[in-house]
């Protein structure tokens, strides 16, 4: 099958087959088209050539009502739950029980939806409470109880695990299994290579929109290899030189919405990163450091005097020189309908003006140098930005605060969704960065990263550090241990 | 089960409620606090406490607004907003002038062509947002100079007839009959809200990729809700002409906007998915209360405009600080 | 701003256009004459009212948020102008200062309510076109006030009526208006900024862009085109009068989305909203020839936005 969205070829003649009684993985780097794959199996889109076929049968989804009817029902990465509904009228929509006037009784309804976690084995969840109330994991719980409870002969589960923790994760396996022993076939795609080697029969690995094949036995080495096309070791730079003593930026016992009395110093010339699982408040972290929130406690430094950051705005001036690389480019990083140098020189404006009137000439040179810099592919800076690839338009993000000469880069999953090439290119930048002496906080929901690029790790959990690693040595293992460490524990 | 998960205590149905309707308690607040103000102004005024008379009045008066107000409630939640709503009361309330008989027979059959008018004009209204995916309040502004000038075109001065048993059954003068529509309509409201399309509406609202992927049938939902404002909305004509004995082809016009800010006082989201239409009924009845308390308040008559301005900013922003406050402790 | 996407703006420019000189040849077939030098000016005079009340409403529009409260400060703007000059030139600038003055707080009250306190943009116009009708008629008794019947200063009558070069003067304020609107818009920092707003606030936000100051700006702005209309109107028609504002609520939106501004915010051009602003009142003027009653104007011009807003709309399909 193949997909493109604009210029860009997400799926590209890819193949592969799943049979009854297995638990197939699909696994790959971001941007591999494995959650293309899925949207399409799952009725969301239509691919451009080539045929699916379930049950044997060769099918044109066009919508997910049709997957839906044969017996193949989906979790996609962004749930598909509605926020300003409880949580029963989430999991029975479309079969709500209905009361002796024929309309819709919230009392059975309540009442069936209890029935069906406790069935699952899930009564942590109340099924009265809206799904904007509940966490994440909970959410990413009821979708795919949802899901299970359609007794689905196929199901499709791209990153279903993304937000659980340990335990979750084994309940979901639990049932993942006992359906397969029903003789149903399940297709996951996951991130966490235990996860694959734990529960798949099967792998297919997927790189650039292709397959490059279906393995039962596979190890991790040879799946990343197969993943990226390329050896682990030459995907990340040499860690950058040791930094300077005097720490540049200092946090104390900052608090926030998520954020508990965090502490850290960040050096010049340091990458320093932040770890742990989804949602444990890094985010937020990062979000208060860049006066994009506000925080109910602690003190921030900068070169040894109390910040007054209070907005973005504030967090870039020189006299902090911050900058916020957002994971998001779609809602915090870009303006897609705007273009390229739009984009670039977004955050100095005031530095390309006079009395408010937009120098254009010096706006249009700078913005054709960093395009330069960075290899930005595109037209021209006139181009849309929204028209360029994902790895082009990180690269624009990053360009945008480059441009600013931030002291204080603030990178947040920065390489999430961009192809094997621009990752490496963005790992170079920042050693690049490190080496002229700024100092880079860098939080990934990429372990590996983390380990080989940053000279310190602290690990997150419930808003606070929980643990500090310190290279050498740091592997990925240690950072996800240290994630999950308590929720084992406890 | 080895794998199975803490457990947690459940908070009981009602606190649930409680929580999750913040908008419709404020508006019942709103509406207490507005009935309580009338009465004292009312009394101030005439030593004596309003009687079944004034409850009559009030209800018939508010009975086309809250019609209004449910029509436009229904295309909120979709993401939406209708601002033909007015021209919809004009066309329906013009033609049920020109065409009611005195005969039982025609003024069933008249109507409910009437409603099927409304029906008509809220289809054409759901294809354009619908199908030709065009931004409802351009749509609707579009629609609602078109629907203007047939009323115009159907009743080109103010008058025809409507028959005095009309009159008495839909907005009878001897009692507060009306207050029996208004409870019938949030029955049916809640019976909506419970069915297949009811909640279709409001999952749309909330999420409009979300319910596409889960096979709501997102564009029909959204045609559909139009085609029931636009019913409301001739409902709210029926009853216009009702009270007035007459129609008139601008009566509508001042209902377009009064029909949003009876879903804003009602606590419904202009951002869709969330609210009822009882709270948009509430809205209704607290504008309505407002000039009310304005009138025995001996406000000049010139400044209302004024009052209601303020009143609708000072109990947006309450509402606002309330609801902020209520997330927070949650 | 250029490539793709400006080609399309540029093309709904264009579109706007063609429908003006369209009209003007229909009109001309239907009443000769019609697009005779004067015809063409007359119909310019009238549509420059529309082209100032449109320019505030782009203003808003363009971060996505609406001005309904330009009927009642428009109105309240012709009334100020003739009771603070009593019909003297020689209070000309305090007219003209307390005019604008009281349209910008006007809209800086708005812009402050959407702003900081997240009142959705048509709850709170709404709101503020009700307290500026109430306290226009109760200021000044329902017109009936000593003042109220002072005619517009004879300098603002000129500079309608007024001719230069053979072209209305008031002509000459409005290509003024679109040059330094056409200016900030392009060439200052304040217009990237607006663009950057509409096209996504919380990326603006992130960017470092004061959006608060940047919203609350464009809602005063608003606030002073519509005061600018209601000062020029009533040098128009030498008095202020009740209900005057009324038809500029429908026409400023028309005019904004027939000139090919994006009602959800991020793109659009002041040159088109001229264009627009030509079409729609060329619109009427030959509906007027054609002797077509006021319902049936009424019908044809929701069609005709209609037509247009499909026409358009085809291209907003990936949104």
């Amino acid at each position: 099958m193949s997909k493109s969205f604009g210029g860009v070829r997400a799926l590209d003649n890819a193949s592969f087959a799943a049979a009854a009684g297995e638990v197939h993985a699909l696994v790959g780097e971001n941007g591999a088209g494995k959650s293309t794959l899925i949207k399409l199996l799952g009725g969301r889109l239509l691919p451009d050539t080539g045929t699916i076929r379930l049950k044997g049968n060769e099918v044109r989804l066009t919508g997910p009502e049709q997957a839906h009817a044969r017996g193949a029902w989906t979790v996609f990465q962004e749930l598909m739950l509605f926020a300003g509904m409880t949580v029963a009228e989430n999991l029975l929509l479309g079969r709500e029980p209905r009361g002796p006037l024929g309309v819709i009784s919230h009392r059975r309804m309540g009442r069936a939806a209890e029935a069906l976690l406790a069935e699952m084995g899930i009564t942590h969840i109340d099924p009265l409470a809206l799904v904007e109330d509940i966490s994440l994991a909970q959410r990413q719980i009821v979708e795919i109880v949802r899901a299970l409870s359609h007794e689905p002969d196929i199901l499709f589960l791209d990153e279903p695990t993304s937000s659980l923790v340990e335990r979750e994760v084994s309940w979901l396996f639990e049932r993942v299994r006992a359906l397969r022993d029903q003789g149903a076939c399940v297709i996951f795609t996951s991130h966490r290579w235990n996860e694959v080697r734990s529960i798949a029969d099967r792998i297919t690995v997927f790189r650039n929109g292709r397959d490059v094949g279906t393995f039962t036995e596979l190890d991790e080495s040879e799946a990343v290899t197969l993943m990226t096309g390329q050896r682990l070791d030459t995907l990340f730079p040499a860690r950058p030189p040791e930094p300077a003593a005097a720490p540049v930026l200092q946090v104390q016992d900052l608090s926030g919405p998520r954020v508990d009395r965090v502490g850290l110093a960040l050096r010049p010339g340091e990458i320093l990163g932040i770890g742990g699982l989804a949602g444990q408040g890094h985010r937020e972290l990062f979000l208060l450091l860049f006066g994009a929130d506000r925080p109910s406690g602690g003190r921030i430094t900068i070169d040894g005097h109390a910040a007054r950051i209070h907005s973005p705005r504030d967090a870039k001036r020189r006299i902090h020189g911050l900058a916020f690389v957002p994971e998001d480019r779609k809602t915090e990083g870009l303006l897609l309908g705007m273009s390229v140098r739009d984009n670039l020189t977004l955050s100095i404006l005031d530095r390309i003006s006079r009395a408010g009137v937009l120098r254009l000439g010096q706006e249009r040179r700078q913005a054709q140098d960093m395009m330069q810099r960075l290899s930005v592919r595109a037209a021209g800076v006139s181009s849309p930005v929204g028209a360029l690839s994902g790895g082009n338009q990180q690269k624009v993000l990053l360009g945008r605060w480059l441009m600013a000469e931030p002291r204080i880069l603030l990178f947040y999953d920065v390489t999430r969704g961009v192809d094997v090439a621009t990752k490496h290119e963005v790992y170079q930048l920042m050693v690049r960065l490190a080496q002229e002496g700024r100092a880079i906080l860098f939080y990934s929901s990429d372990a590996e990263e983390l380990a080989e690029l940053s000279h310190r790790v602290l690990v997150m959990r419930e808003g606070r550090i929980a643990a500090e690693l310190i290279a050498p040595g740091i592997t990925a293992e240690q950072i996800v241990s240290a994630a999950v460490h308590e929720r084992i524990a406890a | 089960m080895s794998a199975s998960l803490p457990d947690r205590s459940r908070r009981p149905r009602w606190a649930h409620l409680l929580a999750q309707n913040i908008g419709l308690e404020l508006s019942v607040f709103l509406l207490v606090a507005c009935v309580l103000g009338y009465c004292g102004a009312f009394y101030a005024q005439q030593q004596r406490f309003p009687g079944g008379f004034e409850v009559t009045s009030t209800v018939n008066n508010t009975m086309p607004l809250v019609l209004a107000g449910m029509a436009q409630t229904l295309v909120v939640l979709t993401r939406g907003i209708d601002l033909s709503v007015g021209g919809v009361i004009d066309l329906t309330n013009a033609t049920a002038a020109i065409t009611l008989g005195d005969s039982p027979g025609s003024m069933v059959l008249w109507s409910g062509v009437v409603l099927l008018i409304g029906a008509a004009c809220g289809l054409v209204n759901g294809l354009l947002v619908g199908l030709g995916r065009l931004q409802p309040i351009l749509v609707t502004l579009a629609t609602l100079s078109i629907y203007q000038g047939v009323a115009i075109r159907v009743l080109p001065q103010p008058g025809g007839q409507v028959p005095e048993v009309y009159t008495a059954v839909l907005a009878n003068t001897s009692g507060p009959w009306s207050l029996l529509y208004v409870v019938a309509l949030g029955v049916l409201w809640t019976g909506f809200r419970r069915t297949r399309l009811g909640v279709a509406v409001f999952a749309i609202g909330n999420d409009p990729q979300a319910a596409q992927a889960n096979g709501i049938a997102a564009r029909r939902v959204v045609i559909l809700a139009y085609v029931l404002g636009g019913v409301l909305s001739a409902a709210a004509g029926l009853f216009l002409a009702a009270s007035a004995t007459a129609g008139d082809a601008t009566t509508g016009n001042g209902f377009t906007l009064t029909s949003i800010v009876a879903v804003v006082l009602g606590g419904v989201s202009l951002f869709g998915g969330r609210g009822s239409a009882v709270g948009a009924i509430m809205g209704a009845f607290v504008i309505n209360m407002i000039v009310n308390i304005l009138f025995f308040a001996h406000i000049d008559p010139l400044y209302q405009a004024f009052y209601e301005g303020m009143f609708l900013v000072v109990a947006v922003l309450a509402a606002n600080g309330i609801g902020r406050l209520a997330r927070v402790r949650r | 701003m250029m490539g793709v996407r400006i080609d399309r703006d540029q093309r709904r420019v264009l579109y706007a256009a063609a429908a003006a000189v369209l009209l003007f040849v229909a009109g001309e077939l239907v009443r000769p004459g019609f697009a005779s030098g004067q015809g063409i000016e007359s119909v310019l005079v009238v549509a420059s009212f529309v082209g100032f009340v449109a320019a505030g409403q782009m203003f808003v529009v363009l971060i996505g948020g609406i001005d309904l409260s330009v009927p009642w400060v428009l109105n309240a703007a012709a009334i100020v102008m003739v009771t603070t000059t009593g019909g003297a030139d020689s209070r000309l600038v305090l007219g003209l200062a307390a005019t604008l003055g009281m349209g910008a707080l006007v809209g800086l009250i708005s812009g402050i309510g959407v702003a900081a306190f997240g009142v959705p943009a048509v709850v709170m116009t709404l709101a503020m076109n009700g307290i500026m009708e109430g306290l226009t008629l109760g200021l000044s008794s329902g017109l009936t006030c000593h003042s109220c019947a002072s005619y517009a200063p004879p300098l603002i009558q000129a500079a309608v009526h007024g001719h230069l070069l053979g072209v209305p003067a008031v002509l000459y304020v409005w290509l003024l208006v679109l040059l330094v609107v056409s200016f900030a818009l392009s060439f200052t920092v304040f217009g990237r900024a607006t663009y950057a707003v509409g096209n996504s606030a919380r990326v603006s936000y992130l960017a470092g862009i004061r959006v608060s100051v940047v919203t609350v700006s464009l809602y005063a702005l608003s606030g002073v085109f519509s005061a600018l209309a209601g000062i020029m109107l009533v040098g128009f028609g030498g008095q202020a009068a009740l209900g005057m504002g009324d038809p500029y609520l429908f026409q400023s939106i028309a005019a904004v989305v027939i000139g090919g501004v994006y009602i959800l915010g991020g793109r659009g051009t002041y040159v088109g909203v001229v264009a627009g602003s030509v079409t729609l009142v060329a619109l009427v003027s030959v509906l007027l020839a054609l002797n077509m009653p006021d319902y049936g104007r009424s019908i044809v011009y929701g069609v005709i936005i209609l037509g247009l807003l499909l026409a358009y709309g085809r291209e907003e399909e990936e949104r």
